[in-house]
């Protein structure tokens, strides 16, 4: 029974680590930070211009799917590349089995585009 | 740098694929691809033929886990991660099984309820081929990659209900705590792989037992890799999401949900449990124990309070979690290395653990056939509206008897049988641990027969509050979804040797115990 406890001690030790660490680099910081807030330093930041509005204004969905159309091609170039490279010791095997890949994504887009996801109205 | 990292890859030899051994998982891709296919080029016209696709698919696929089962031998590719054997067979046939009786309580349903279709089935298809592929997995990443494949369209599937609020805060909860739990594991996982320097379970297994007393690092990587299995499973405490989910979800979603999704994180657990590490029983024993008694206690005592029968049957399913858990809490390591007599126990519990998930996913599938038969009339999931069904659907009443009997334990319903694994798992160790975990299971099954038999009482007894006495009417899908789950929730109670033939399986061999 001791040696459960000594064993799940670990964990409970590992637990108190993660929140010590959070809380020490939180304090840390508003230790050593200067702290002198102006009225410009409160308002949101808006590239640079005045900010128009309030922080919770709504954005259009369409940037969310958008984004996630792009992150098929994101994915697909981060599996390409290494591929592309060594594409001569793959032969036709790798060609066949990107071929698939490439497949089942471009169905993905072609999905979005038949929904009319990529019409911006 | 990128280039010349690739390049230093080595050289590069074609892994040779055993088509017939991978081929229910390719059945299901393929559907599930030509289903996309169908919508992109017809859109929502093809709507009845992806119904039928997508059943055919189904069912299509078990007949390469019929002839791979008939076949007998074990089959092993990418260098042992990704296993056939009669266990991950056994389980894919549970899967195909659920997910075509889960097609058949869908199809009304969905068509009626103004939902998108063809998504909805290629959804459900995608997730059956991540619990596909877990039941052979043997490997951390293969096992990481089944499980976000089953579970990411599941998220989706749970907020079929898009203009209801309820069901949006169902996915909402459950993609929160699924990613949460994901993360946990993930964490674990590479711990794991961290001490033992190989994602392949039979390598971490002789990698974690090789000491004495557990490292801290394997120590922190198995309760990690165990808290992310426990949401999934929704064992207490990690059962929060289970209630709002289950009773958010569309009715066909929560059966698929409480059903096939628990039992692929069970079949998870058990691969990584049983290959990957057995030998440190010290540590995930205690843990488990903990999960399983809470399971039971907290899921049953909260049942009783429930007004809403999908919430009561959320609570019996994390019940039934804990009933599931208990015979891993006395797998011990002794056991595959001591050879001899042990080996039995462990193959015992798992054996339990698979009889009871084939047993209670018929019984809880059709269950929520009933339960969606019945909205189909009362329009509400208030135990109060089943007040004198028996008046005017007592077949539907029958069977709605038969199932929750069959999840209490009664026999000569399947579930009796279950239980009865389950206790033999836990007492023929001949540990204390063990005998208080089967005194629980006892004691717990008596409290779950209190709600059970409630739902039965008025029912039978109660007389009809608003006298409208129009039968319930079933269409020809339903009625047979809940023709199947009765039969063999019949037939496992009656000749328990049929199911307890097919769960004649063993984790152990692989790992040269």
């Amino acid at each position: 029974m001791s040696e459960f406890l000594r064993s799940y001690l670990t964990v409970a030790i590992f637990g108190l680590v993660g929140l010590a660490l959070v809380g020490a680099f939180l304090g840390l910081g508003r230790i050593l930070r200067p702290d002198h807030p102006t009225p410009q330093k409160l308002e949101s930041y808006e590239s640079g211009v005045d900010p128009t509005g309030d922080t919770w204004s709504q954005a259009n969905i369409r940037y969310y799917i958008f984004a996630l159309l792009f992150v098929i091609f994101d994915v697909e170039a981060v599996f390409i590349f290494p591929w592309a490279i060594r594409l001569d010791a793959y032969g036709a095997f790798g060609l066949i089995e990107m071929g698939i890949f490439i497949f089942i994504l471009l169905l993905g887009l072609i999905y979005a585009w038949r929904k009319g996801v990529l019409r911006w109205a | 740098m990128l280039a010349a990292l690739v390049q230093a890859g080595g050289s590069f030899s074609r892994p040779s694929v055993d088509w017939h051994a991978a081929s229910p998982e390719l059945i299901l891709l393929g559907v599930g691809v030509l289903i996309t296919v169908i919508d992109v080029v017809w859109k929502q016209r093809a709507r009845s033929l992806v119904v039928g696709l997508s059943s055919v698919g189904l069912l299509a696929a078990l007949v390469p886990v019929v002839t791979l089962a008939v076949d007998g031998t074990p089959r092993s590719m990418f260098g042992g991660a990704f296993v056939v054997d009669d266990y991950a067979l056994i389980m894919k046939a549970i899967f195909l099984l659920s997910a075509y009786v889960v097609v058949l309580m869908s199809t009304n349903y969905i068509a009626e309820g103004d939902y998108w279709e063809n998504e909805y089935y290629s959804m459900l298809l995608t997730s059956v081929l991540g619990m596909l592929l877990m039941t052979s997995a043997r490997d951390l990443i293969s096992i990481f990659v089944a499980l976000e494949l089953l579970s990411i369209p599941a998220y989706m599937l749970a907020t079929w209900r898009k203009r209801d609020l309820k069901s949006n805060e169902a996915g909402l909860k459950y993609y929160l705590m699924g990613v949460f739990a994901s993360a946990i594991m993930l964490y674990g996982m590479s711990l794991l792989y961290g001490s033992a320097g190989t994602t392949l379970l039979t390598g971490i297994n002789k990698a974690v037992s090789a000491t004495d007393k557990p490292t801290a690092v394997v120590t922190l990587g198995v309760v990690f890799v165990l808290i992310g299995f426990a949401f999934k499973v929704s064992a207490v405490p990690f059962h929060t999401w289970a209630p709002d989910t289950y009773e958010g979800a569309p009715t066909p979603v929560t059966a698929f949900l409480s059903v096939a999704s628990k039992a692929a994180g069970f079949v998870g657990l058990m691969n990584i449990l049983f290959v990957g590490l057995i030998g440190r029983s010290d540590v995930y024993q205690p843990l488990i124990w903990i999960l399983a008694a809470a399971s039971m206690i907290v899921g049953n005592t909260v049942a009783l309070r429930q007004t809403n029968i999908v919430r009561m049957l959320a609570y019996s399913s994390i019940a039934h979690a804990g009933y599931m858990l208990a015979p891993l809490a006395v797998v011990s390591a002794d056991v595959v290395f001591a050879g001899g007599g042990s080996v039995v126990v462990a193959d015992q519990a798992l054996r339990a653990t698979v009889t009871y998930l084939a047993i209670y996913a018929a019984a809880n599938l059709g269950a929520f056939a009933v339960v969606i038969a019945v909205a189909r009339k009362i329009r509400t999931a208030e135990i109060d509206g089943y007040q004198g069904l028996f008046r005017y659907a007592p077949g539907l009443t029958v069977l709605m008897t038969i199932f929750l009997f069959s999840l209490a334990g009664i026999p000569p319903l399947g579930g009796w049988f279950g239980k009865f694994r389950v206790l033999e798992a836990l007492i023929s160790p001949g540990t204390a641990w063990g005998s208080t975990l089967a005194l629980l299971v006892v004691v717990n099954s008596v409290v779950a027969l209190y709600y059970y038999g409630r739902v039965a009482v008025k029912m039978w007894v109660e007389e009809v509050p608003d006298g409208d006495m129009t039968p319930v009417r079933v269409p020809v899908s339903l009625a047979a979804a809940l023709g199947l789950t009765a039969v063999a929730t019949l037939a496992f109670g009656v000749g328990p040797g049929l199911i307890g033939h097919f769960t004649e399986v063993s984790l152990l061999a692989g790992i040269g115990g």
